[in-house]
């Protein structure tokens, strides 16, 4: 594929005796949501956590937009165009909404923060560029009504959106979303739903961890499918909904 | 408060302790203000990397020897004027926690205390047993004090040098890197996931924390005269850490409070005679378990739950 903006080549990660993943290969192409599911245990955290960069892998090469970035420390990684989000919330509560959004954008930020310090050029291109763009993420993750109150004053399903907007705002050309839906409700599921694809829309690849599968299957361009570290299937979910081996080790029979 | 009062509020604060020199007839409040100074400077060092980042160091005190020593010691071998090995003595301290900062900070949380409290341990054997260097436990006397140890100048000296420092520690908090500063407080695991290099910040904070405390401590040698390795121990590191606590934890006017306790307060208590220390620790003590946020901190909250109901329609 031309536009492949992220490769996995037999990727494995073991935790002593235990492989976490095992030579786990897939690609993801731009403007792709790629679906990452299995059983608990079966390895897609520890994936993320691999190619985001806060684990080394054991073996195996990550390709990111044609540059190997498996060595790479997680900074790094993110300046090069690759966000995350946490499987729990992960936040700073104390700062507010937009201040928390802004300090996601620092990987594309023109002006060094050292400068900053002494307050000598008065307002600069980059913070008005910086503030623009924090503006364009609050509308696009509905966040802009409460831009204003602390993060820790906000309910757990915002600051799931603003963990999103968080990573959003280093400009990356993919992100990685450790379960977005866990702990939301019906309405909030499909603003999320609706969030991802206007992500996809602005040609980001999406790779998706979830267990909501009516999610996944409704959002998903491709699913791969992880048991005990391995991937078992590939493909569209109506192929993923077909196939014996996933319903064997994960769906059951009613799905 | 909004900026304007605060500014009015610091220039009045100022003001007042210009004018002590003036207004104190006891002298011995005098050199007691100008220990306070100094230790307004190392309070504001401690403050950035413990208050704003969030690491707890136990060295700030063996800093103020390596700025204490280098200092008298540049001036004795090299024969420098007093303002240039105290201009000299930050960057000397710079460089220890260069070496130092970069194994400590690659542990966190209680782990970062010990380690840094080992530093200030072996700086103190180090003072100790280089006679040689440092003439041992009998300490230095008769460092060179300026404008022949005139007090007033010295008190003025010491004022002009915790403003400009106070100064800068606000700059930096309210810049984008103190900013990062409290982001790594709050969660640093994130910071790295947003593609910040956590390291460089700690390691920035710490050094300048450093530097505040390497000056300090040149100011107190030439203000005292006389320095021995006891002086620069873990207890007078512990010293700074309340000052901190005590003031307000991340604020830039609670390290200036907390600094003035823990210089005056054993002093104000010396009518309690031998128990004078038992007291001071139960205060201490007292004041951690019920006011975490420090003077500062209670302050605000009180300031604002009397604007709650008037000034809450502008925003």
């Amino acid at each position: 594929m031309a536009d492949t903006i992220l490769r996995v080549d037999a990727l494995s990660k073991n935790f002593g005796g235990v492989r976490a993943i095992r030579d786990l290969s897939f690609d993801v192409a731009a403007g792709e949501i790629l679906g990452l599911i299995g059983p608990n245990g079966s390895g897609k955290s520890t994936t993320v956590n691999v190619l985001a960069g806060l684990l080394p892998p054991t073996s195996g090469s990550i390709v990111l937009g044609g540059q190997s970035i498996e060595r790479m420390p997680e900074p790094q990684r993110v300046a090069k165009g690759l966000a995350r989000t946490f499987q729990t919330a992960r936040v700073f509560p104390e700062f507010t909404v937009r201040q928390h959004v802004t300090i996601g954008c620092h990987p594309i930020r023109t002006v060094n923060p050292f400068a900053s310090i002494l307050p000598l050029g008065a307002a600069s291109v980059d913070d008005d560029e910086t503030a623009a763009h924090v503006d364009d993420l609050l509308r696009l993750c509905s966040l802009a009504s409460i831009a204003d109150r602390p993060v820790g004053g906000i309910s757990s399903a915002q600051q799931r959106f603003l963990m999103i907007a968080t990573a959003l705002a280093a400009r990356p050309r993919i992100l990685l979303v450790d379960e977005p839906a866990a702990g939301l409700v019906e309405h909030e599921r499909q603003e999320l739903a609706e969030l991802v694809r206007g992500i996809r829309k602005r040609g980001l690849a999406v790779v998706i961890i979830e267990h909501h599968m009516a999610l996944i299957m409704a959002l998903c361009d491709r699913i791969v499918v992880l048991n005990f570290g391995s991937k078992i299937a590939q493909g569209t979910p109506a192929e993923i909904r077909a196939n014996p081996a996933v319903i064997d080790a994960y769906l059951g029979e009613a799905a | 408060m909004n900026r304007p009062l605060t500014t009015l509020v610091w220039l009045l604060a100022f003001t007042a302790l210009a004018m002590l020199p003036q207004v104190l007839s006891v002298k011995y409040y005098l050199h007691l203000s100008i220990l306070a100074l100094i230790w307004v400077i190392v309070a504001q060092g401690q403050n950035l990397i413990q208050g704003f980042t969030g690491y707890v160091s136990i060295v700030q005190a063996g800093f103020m020897g390596i700025g204490a020593y280098g200092s008298t010691l540049i001036g004795i071998h090299f024969g420098w004027p007093i303002w240039a090995t105290i201009a000299a003595a930050p960057l000397i301290t710079a460089l220890f926690a260069l070496l130092t900062g970069y194994p400590s900070l690659r542990v966190k949380g209680h782990y970062f205390a010990i380690v840094t409290m080992a530093f200030n341990l072996i700086i103190v054997i180090v003072l100790v047993n280089f006679r040689e260097l440092t003439r041992g436990e009998a300490g230095i006397s008769n460092i060179p004090k300026p404008w022949d140890g005139d007090r007033d100048a010295y008190f003025y000296l010491a004022l002009t040098l915790a403003a400009a420092m106070t100064l800068l520690a606000a700059l930096i908090a309210r810049s984008r890197v103190g900013e990062i500063l409290r982001a790594i407080r709050q969660n640093e695991d994130l910071v790295g996931a947003i593609g910040i290099a956590a390291w460089k910040y700690k390691l920035f904070a710490f050094v300048i924390s450093a530097m505040y405390a390497g000056l300090a401590g040149a100011l107190y040698a030439h203000f005292q005269g006389f320095i021995n390795p006891e002086i620069f121990g873990v207890a007078q590191s512990l010293d700074a850490i309340l000052a901190v606590i005590l003031g307000g934890t991340g604020t830039i006017a609670g390290p200036v409070i907390g600094a003035f306790l823990v210089v005056f307060l054993p002093e104000l208590l010396r009518f309690a005679d031998s128990f004078r220390l038992i007291l001071y620790g139960l205060i201490l003590v007292l004041a951690t378990i019920f006011m975490p946020i420090g003077i500062v901190g209670v302050a605000k909250t009180v300031l604002a739950r009397l604007h709650r109901p008037g000034a809450r329609h502008d925003g």
